[in-house]
């Protein structure tokens, strides 16, 4: 608002003012504070992916200042669960951080309502071409929408399946098992036995249960919207929503709900799941701890027209609040510079959309090395509409639904169009 | 010079204006002190409910520029599904809880009130669980209702074989939800009831005894009529409370499954802070205001004769 106020001096001008008559002085050295470096202090917010997130930070933002000895960059995280809510009331505030980490799923509600800066003049700056075209397509794509390019992308997690080998091998099922889903189906039943599952996903809604569902939908050729966001393109879905019911009315899972993703994850490792849909940060556990049976990652089967994986992206955007634009840019050109995101990627197992540092990451890590070769480029992730999140949140009950054998394939892919459609419209 | 001062001297004219002034220095010496809470429910209790009932006709007004929605939220309230599915789901939720935490409490505190050695220790062990956090009370019940080693249902499967999905079954979803906020609450109104038992008069009761009435006699004939100020506070305060359930649904199944645990404090979030729509969450919540000054009103009107 101050930028824009013709009408008098606010505080923030006063103050500005009076700073910048004593800076005056300053200006005369302006040239030598250029040749040593940006200068000031910004801000930084993003979730953790990891409980020494900070000190993995404080790594970048020293190689940081070790370039840019006048600048500062303080750290601060949201937690996950309450993203929204903190992130909201950062805005809200008129002074939120200068620059976020923000998922897929939440920055386009933000994109829209004005709050962070467009960023296509930054990020098609000649002079950055090379860091551009380092980062795959499909992770622009998530970045961007009619109006702008909203921030860098620079990480991701993948959501993958885990199987556990040892429960495979000792039900006679072959490694053929997600060919198709009529395979998986055999391979769940074959495993279930007592106290063991077959299968099992996410189905709460407090879970992201959607990120397990959307290959499924994916590989059908459909998708939350159609191609020009008018509607649902959910059309084509059917099948696999049906298969996905029949998974769970066949017991071949955990009953609908009743165990959390924590618990599925536990109960893997455990060895008491066979094919767990989980995410690749969680490889990170299984090599800390190795469980006692032999495991590895898969895909979902395909489905009648891909193979895709689903993923989940952050980008680094700027807010316009920000009073040091120039300083969040540089800083956020750092923090996704090859080695500085390969080795924050490397410290908390997550995916990097660069290309040019795959070979060099989790040398140690094979399962982790497969994800980053084999399953990022496959990624189809979330449509970045701005109201793609409440989309998710209000046709999930339909999806629990249609999981508890209330509801047909067909019946809860037409249910779920028409909330989207609603919101879409 | 005396006698010419004295009140029974002063004219009428006097004796009026002394009176305004006293009574003035009286009200002013009242708001005075009554001025910081004042202030207080000014800034953070009425200023928000007005800045709410505005934010009601309007789409955006926090991350965004207001704009004006007519009457499009309150419409849009009374056609939601979920709206009213909430209003359900919040009123089944104080039905279940309201009346169990009540009937234990009492009998807690029956119990209490005769407990000679270690009361006060037991006291403190039985409103422990009011002291805990949510999300703590939370994470210890999703242990016991798991459907794999959860003690409950370790005891269920022992004696029926079969295990309860307490937290994934839309039926039991929101009556395990009330269990464990009757858990979390018995202990504060054990406590509340125990001091409304321990203020009866004792020589009705020895009275009583003496007339040849039982201790059930007893409780029903004088327990529970003498106790009626308490409960009259008891349920009012219960009511208020209770419709407003949002911690334990918000850790725990997040409105699922179904949305068979949504409510209404729920919903309310999940418009301002996920679906980023602070005009219809503040529709939400003045139709919260409206049904819990309702039924604050229909219960003060039917308790209130009893009462007296």
């Amino acid at each position: 608002m101050s930028a824009t106020n013709t009408r008098g001096v606010d505080r923030r001008q006063f103050l500005n003012l009076v700073g910048g008559s004593a800076a005056i002085p300053c200006l005369l050295s302006a040239g030598s504070a250029r040749a040593a470096g940006l200068s000031g202090k910004i801000t930084m917010i993003k979730g953790p992916h990891s409980a020494d997130e900070a000190k993995y930070e404080a790594e970048i933002i020293d190689d940081f200042k070790k370039a840019n000895p006048n600048a500062d960059v303080e750290f601060t995280t949201y937690d996950w669960a309450n993203m929204n809510a903190q992130l909201t009331a950062g805005f809200a505030s008129g002074s939120p951080a200068d620059v976020e980490y923000l998922v897929d799923l939440v920055y386009p509600a933000y994109a829209e309502r004005g709050l962070l800066q467009d960023m296509t003049a930054l990020v098609d700056d000649p002079s950055w071409k090379s860091e551009r075209d380092a980062i795959q397509p499909f992770a622009w794509e998530l970045a961007k929408s009619s109006k702008g390019t909203w921030g860098v992308p620079v990480l991701g997690a993948v959501y993958n399946i885990f199987v556990n080998l040892d429960l495979l091998n000792a039900a006679g099922v072959a490694d053929t098992w997600n060919r198709s889903y009529a395979d998986m189906m055999a391979a769940a039943k074959a495993t279930t036995k007592g106290d063991t599952f077959g299968f099992s996903m996410r189905t709460r809604v407090s879970d992201y249960a959607f990120w397990d569902w959307f290959p499924y939908i994916h590989n059908a050729g459909a998708d939350i919207l159609n191609k020009d966001w008018t509607a649902n393109g959910l059309a084509g879905a059917e099948d696999a929503m049906q298969f996905l019911i029949d998974m769970h009315k066949a017991k071949v899972t955990p009953p609908v709900g009743s165990i959390d993703w924590q618990g599925q994850f536990d109960l893997f490792k455990a060895g008491k799941i066979a094919i767990y849909h989980g995410e690749t940060p969680e490889i990170n556990d299984l090599l800390a701890a190795p469980p006692p049976f032999k495991w590895d990652v898969a895909y979902a089967p395909p489905g009648p027209k891909a193979q895709t994986v689903m993923g989940n992206f952050g980008i680094l955007s700027i807010a316009v609040a920000s009073k040091n634009k120039d300083l969040a840019w540089a800083f956020i050109k750092h923090w996704a510079s090859g080695p500085e995101v390969g080795r924050f990627a490397s410290e908390v197992n997550l995916q990097v959309v660069r290309t040019d540092i795959v070979g060099q990451l989790y040398r140690d890590k094979p399962p982790m090395q497969k994800i980053q070769k084999e399953f990022v480029p496959r990624v189809k992730g979330v449509q970045p509409h701005p109201k793609i999140l409440t989309m998710l949140q209000q046709i999930w009950p339909v999806a629990e639904s249609a999981y508890l054998g209330n509801l047909t394939g067909k019946e809860a892919i037409g249910q779920m169009g028409d909330i989207i459609n609603k919101l879409a419209a | 010079m005396e006698a010419a001062t004295s009140p029974s001297h002063l004219t009428e004219e006097e004796h009026r204006r002394q009176r305004f002034w006293a009574r003035a220095r009286h009200n002013l010496t009242a708001y005075a002190f009554l001025a910081p809470i004042l202030l207080f429910f000014l800034v953070f209790m009425a200023l928000p409910v007005v800045w709410l009932f505005y934010l009601s006709f309007q789409h955006d007004g926090i991350l965004a520029p207001a704009r004006f929605a007519g009457l499009d939220n309150w419409r849009r309230t009374f056609s939601d599904a979920l709206v009213l599915k909430c209003i359900g789901n919040t009123l089944y939720y104080c039905v279940l809880a309201i009346p169990t935490v009540f009937v234990l409490g009492m009998i807690v505190a029956l119990s209490l009130q005769v407990v000679r050695r270690g009361a006060a220790l037991l006291r403190i062990v039985i409103y422990f669980p009011t002291l805990q956090a949510s999300l703590v009370v939370a994470l210890i019940w999703t242990f016991m209702v798991h459907p794999d080693f959860g003690l409950l249902n370790l005891g269920i499967r022992a004696l029926t074989g079969m295990r309860i999905n307490f937290l994934g079954d839309p039926h039991f979803a929101m009556p395990t939800i009330a269990m464990i906020e009757v858990w979390k609450g018995l202990g504060f109104w054990a406590i509340l009831f125990l001091s409304g038992l321990l203020a009866l008069p004792k020589d009705l009761y020895q009275a009583a005894e003496l007339d040849g009435a039982g201790p059930i006699r007893r409780f029903f004939s004088l327990t529970l009529p003498l106790m009626k100020p308490t409960f009259y506070f008891a349920v009012i305060f219960a009511t208020i409370v209770n419709l407003q359930l949002f911690d334990s649904v918000f850790v725990l199944t997040d409105g699922g499954p179904v949305n068979s645990t949504a409510t209404i404090a729920w919903y309310i979030y999940r418009s301002l802070f996920t679906f980023s729509d602070p005009g219809f969450g503040a529709t939400l919540s003045f139709v919260l205001v409206i049904l819990v000054v309702a039924l604050t009103a229909l219960q003060t009107w039917l308790l209130r004769e009893r009462v007296r």
